[in-house]
């Protein structure tokens, strides 16, 4: 099947999954995961070819006249996530299903669906080769980690965490978007795989610092690096299966693959490697800090991933061939570890409903294999051998020494290692093994289905088969990362190396961390450094404060007067266009030459006898009547002008405006009272004659202009014999600019949803306000 | 609305008007009318139904909820890019079926039913939630 094929087959199968989730069965409700069981079995099948060097590459035209389309492209870097992806996704699934069993079948379904499209976006990011292709899909996954956060709505803290996430990665993802039109603009595509040929074309322009702050700030975001670091614990608000799965797992390994994806085109930009060993280092100090801080089980999860994104975002940073693979081996080594941490903690939490680390104890003896399973993930994530987490570390190391760099980063690396030896022996031992007799019973025992994801991803960790991984996943992909191949030998024992001594110690070092980790997590938390900057509360402010003064300017613009409303707009615009018209110098000339024609004078006429009555009036129907008049007057005119099209959507559009206000005119008093002063009447008229000094200046300046007729021409020659129609108008607006339209009649549809729905609660609050789940219930 | 004139008229304008939008919109490629405009009188031929007869009679006829309508436009018109993708020119190029007698069919058509059913069922939307406050609401 072809890359865009199985695309498609995700996206619709997410919908197809939502109804399937609906089954009831003991195993047929585990049909959605067919899906991304399916979809990896179909990637793997990619994986002889990838590995071989071949790229696939699969492209379907989009809008080929912007330079977008859909154009897929798998080399070994993105076939190493697809894999992950879809992987994953299908343990998650399965674990999902299982965990939200006791939930109604409802909202089982709408978290099978989010997940599932979850993961079609994901793959759609991975798989693009077109950057704005990959920035549509990216936003995607964005607002489904937002829903997903938000999920249980009715808490929340639920909903402030998935707003705070969506306004950092949608915002990072704008800056993201800024960086892409840049490159667009300096390169002329859109095409990664072009951009990442013509680097050297990009390293000469101008715009070069402005792409990289932007792109960097976009990937900050989403991989939650220093400053933005606070929304990924926040958003452990999601039901665990999400956690696992978008904030550990997958999303925010997204920010990761755009920067290594890059590290490929900005390589000689020698800032860019060290504003992210940087920022890495400095993430993971904060997060090897806030784990230690941190009391809830998922919390310390969070802040474990968090240290480990930095682990990632330094390793780009490092120059040297060794990093690539150290990348891709701890994308790999990680995802299994956390993935299944994060199951096994969400068992342990859905068993008891304790949320808090340090209330958990002795839980070995209620669920035995999770028990099992968290003792293999957390081996490898404390890097012993013979995990993937222990090769991983080994390379992570050696890229270290490998790298133009001092011992900073070693330094660093070796004590953030040592906090995730001890979190690894803290979040497995604590819960599961110490404390014995504190929990006394659990609300229910392992199903299979909790227990597949955390036991599969488990014995995955071991790392039996090291060829496997590094012949078809690891070394593919470090070798799109680096754009040349590059050899792998992804082995357990490397003899007896500097790594290993850096290895042995940080596992030492961990070992006294997990061992007086009490006193380590007191102390901190008694630190008065870290309490006051507190990165979460500066956002809190930052919006605090944009609020208040958008709260400020709604006060001052709109205090609910309609007459304000109208005077802001009008002034607004009169002074924008008399600027725009002073600052082009147009031509005014007007020549009073020529015959009077008498039928457009008497429709004129007729149109400002309409106007004086529209204005003098108290009556508001008689000041409709008036307005109509005007509409129906100009309608008249374009008739006798040859143009009937807008004659007629004139006619209809004044018919309907018609209909429309005199509903609303029905429920208000006849006769409008006397509420403005002589002087405000005065400013109104002043205003409302300058807009029609402006509106008439503008069409003599435009007349007196040669009238251009390039385009009429065109569309004249070429409407019949190319587009089969003779009315140029409708040929233009279903035709040529059809993707105009179609945005038009989709703004049409929002802003009608919008004022149905406002209507709609006008109508139920004619009293006091009212209950909260009768709005849609009327008067009746 | 109570008057006997109206609402007998109206059993009349209704297919009338109903009809002449579909004119409208049929032949907007090539002379004065298309979605649009057939849209905005179809809105109408079911206003004069909600003036004379009452909205929830106008809902009746309608059969579609206005917001069911209006959705299904906006489909309509992505449906029709498709063809146009699949043969690879891109999203919105149209595609023409030409018949011997001379008689063509593109899906150009589609677009324009997309637009038509857009603009009637959000007209509809104001028109059946603006007259509905004075009668019993569904």
């Amino acid at each position: 099947m072809s890359l865009t094929t199985l695309l498609a087959c995700a996206w619709f199968g997410s919908v197809v999954g939502w109804r399937l989730a609906f089954l009831q069965g003991a195993l047929l409700r585990y049909a959605p995961t067919l899906l991304p069981a399916g979809l990896c079995a179909a990637f793997i099948g990619y994986a002889p070819a990838v590995a071989r060097g071949r790229d696939i590459i699969d492209v379907l035209n989009w809008a080929p006249s912007v330079g977008v389309n859909l154009a897929l492209r798998l080399d070994g870097f993105s076939l190493l996530f697809v894999v992950l992806i879809t992987g994953i996704g299908t343990l998650v699934t399965i674990y999902a299903t299982a965990y939200l069993s006791n939930q109604p079948v409802r909202e089982r379904a709408r978290f099978v669906f989010l997940i599932l499209a979850f993961m079609a976006a994901m793959l759609g990011t991975v798989l693009s080769d077109n950057l704005v292709v990959m920035y549509v899909f990216w936003e995607a996954t964005s607002l489904l980690s937002f829903m997903l956060i938000g999920f249980e709505m009715q808490k929340p803290e639920a909903r402030k965490a998935a707003l705070q996430s969506l306004l950092i990665t949608a915002g990072g993802g704008l800056a993201l978007f800024g960086s892409i039109l840049l490159i667009g603009m300096e390169l002329n595509t859109f095409l990664l795989s072009e951009v990442a040929r013509r680097s050297d074309e990009l390293l000469g322009s101008p715009w070069l610092a402005p792409i990289i702050v932007l792109l960097l700030i976009g990937t900050f975001t989403k991989s939650a690096q220093f400053p933005f670091h606070f929304w990924l614990p926040q958003a452990m608000a999601a039901p665990t299966p999400a956690s696992a799965y978008l904030h550990s797992a997958t999303m925010v390994k997204l920010g990761v693959y755009l920067l290594a994806r890059f590290e490929l085109v900005f390589r000689d930009v020698p800032w860019f490697g060290d504003t992210l060993v940087v920022f890495g280092s400095a993430t993971m100090l904060i997060a090897a800090a806030g784990a230690i801080r941190a009391t809830g089980y998922k919390a310390v999860l969070a802040q474990s991933t968090v240290a480990s994104l930095g682990i990632l975002v330094m390793l780009i940073g490092l120059d040297g061939p060794v990093s690539a693979v150290a990348v891709c081996g701890f994308i790999v080594a990680h995802a299994f570890y956390k993935a299944a941490l994060f199951f096994c903690a969400g068992t342990a939490i859905h068993a008891t409903h304790i949320h808090e680390l340090r209330k958990l104890g002795g839980l070995a003896r209620f669920l035995p294999a999770t028990a099992t399973a968290i003792v293999l993930a957390s081996l490898s994530m404390a890097g012993l051998p013979p995990f993937v987490g222990f090769i991983a570390k080994e390379y992570l190391f050696e890229a270290q020494l490998a790298s133009s760099w001092n011992a900073f980063p070693v330094l660093v690396a070796v004590i953030v290692n040592g906090v995730m030896v001890a979190t690894a022996a803290v979040v497995s031992l604590q819960p599961f093994f110490l404390k014995r007799g504190k929990i006394r019973h659990v609300e229910h025992g392992e199903t299979p289905g909790l227990l597949i994801g955390p036991l599969v991803l488990g014995l995955l960790g071991v790392g039996l088969m090291p060829g496997f991984f590094s012949d078809y996943l690891i070394g593919p992909a470090a070798a799109a990362i680096l754009g040349a191949p590059i050899a792998v030998s992804f082995s357990l024992w490397h003899g007896l190396t500097p790594m290993l001594a850096l290895s042995g110690l940080a596992v030492t070092l961990g070992g006294l961390l997990a061992w007086r980790w009490n006193s380590f997590h007191r102390a901190l938390n008694r630190m008065p450094l870290l309490t006051r900057i507190d990165a979460n509360r500066i956002y809190q402010g930052v919006v605090d404060r944009i609020l208040g003064t958008a709260r400020w300017w709604t006060r001052q613009l709109q205090n609910g007067d309609s007459r304000r409303y109208v005077l802001i707009t009008s002034i607004a615009l009169v002074a924008t266009g008399a600027w725009s018209m002073a600052r082009s110098r147009s031509v005014m000339e007007l020549t009073l030459a020529g015959e009077l024609l008498p039928l457009p004078a008497i429709l004129l006429a007729f149109g400002l006898l309409g106007s004086v009555v529209a204005a003098r009036t108290r009556s508001l129907v008689t000041g409709l009547i008036g307005v109509g008049v005007v509409g129906y007057g100009s309608a008249l005119l374009f008739l006798l002008h040859g143009a009937p099209d807008l004659a007629l959507t004139q006619f209809a559009v004044e018919t309907l405006v018609l209909i429309v206000l005199m509903a609303v005119l029905g429920r208000l008093p006849g006769i409008a009272g006397h509420t403005r002063s002589r002087r405000e009447r005065r400013v109104d008229a002043g205003i409302a004659a300058a807009f029609g000094l402006l509106v008439f200046a503008a069409l003599v300046s435009m007349l007196a202009l040669p009238f251009d007729g390039r385009v009429s021409d065109f569309f004249a020659q070429t409407s019949y014999l190319e587009a089969h129609g003779m009315n140029v108008v409708n040929v233009v607006i279903v035709d040529y600019r059809a993707l105009d339209t179609l945005g038009e009649i989709a703004v049409v549809a929002f802003a009608t949803l919008g004022v149905w729905c406002l209507l709609r609660r006008r109508r139920a609050g004619t009293g006091l306000k009212p209950p909260a789940g009768k709005a849609g219930e009327g008067k009746a | 609305m109570n008057s006997l004139i109206f609402s007998t008229a109206s059993r009349v304008l209704f297919w009338l008007m109903l009809g002449v939008s579909l004119v409208i919109l049929w032949r907007g490629h090539n002379q004065p009318g298309g979605g649009f405009v057939g849209g905005l009188v179809a809105a109408m031929a079911f206003s004069v139904v909600a003036l004379s007869e009452g909205v929830p009679e106008a809902r009746r006829r309608l059969r579609l909820h206005p917001v069911v309508l209006l959705g299904m436009g906006v489909m309509f018109a992505v449906l029709s890019g498709l063809p146009g993708l699949a043969v690879v020119q891109g999203f919105l190029s149209h595609q023409w079926l030409v018949f011997q007698n001379g008689f063509k069919l593109g899906t150009t058509l589609l677009f324009d039913v997309g637009v038509y059913c857009a603009v009637m069922g959000g007209m509809l939307c104001l028109v059946f939630r603006l007259y509905e406050d004075e009668e019993d609401a569904p």
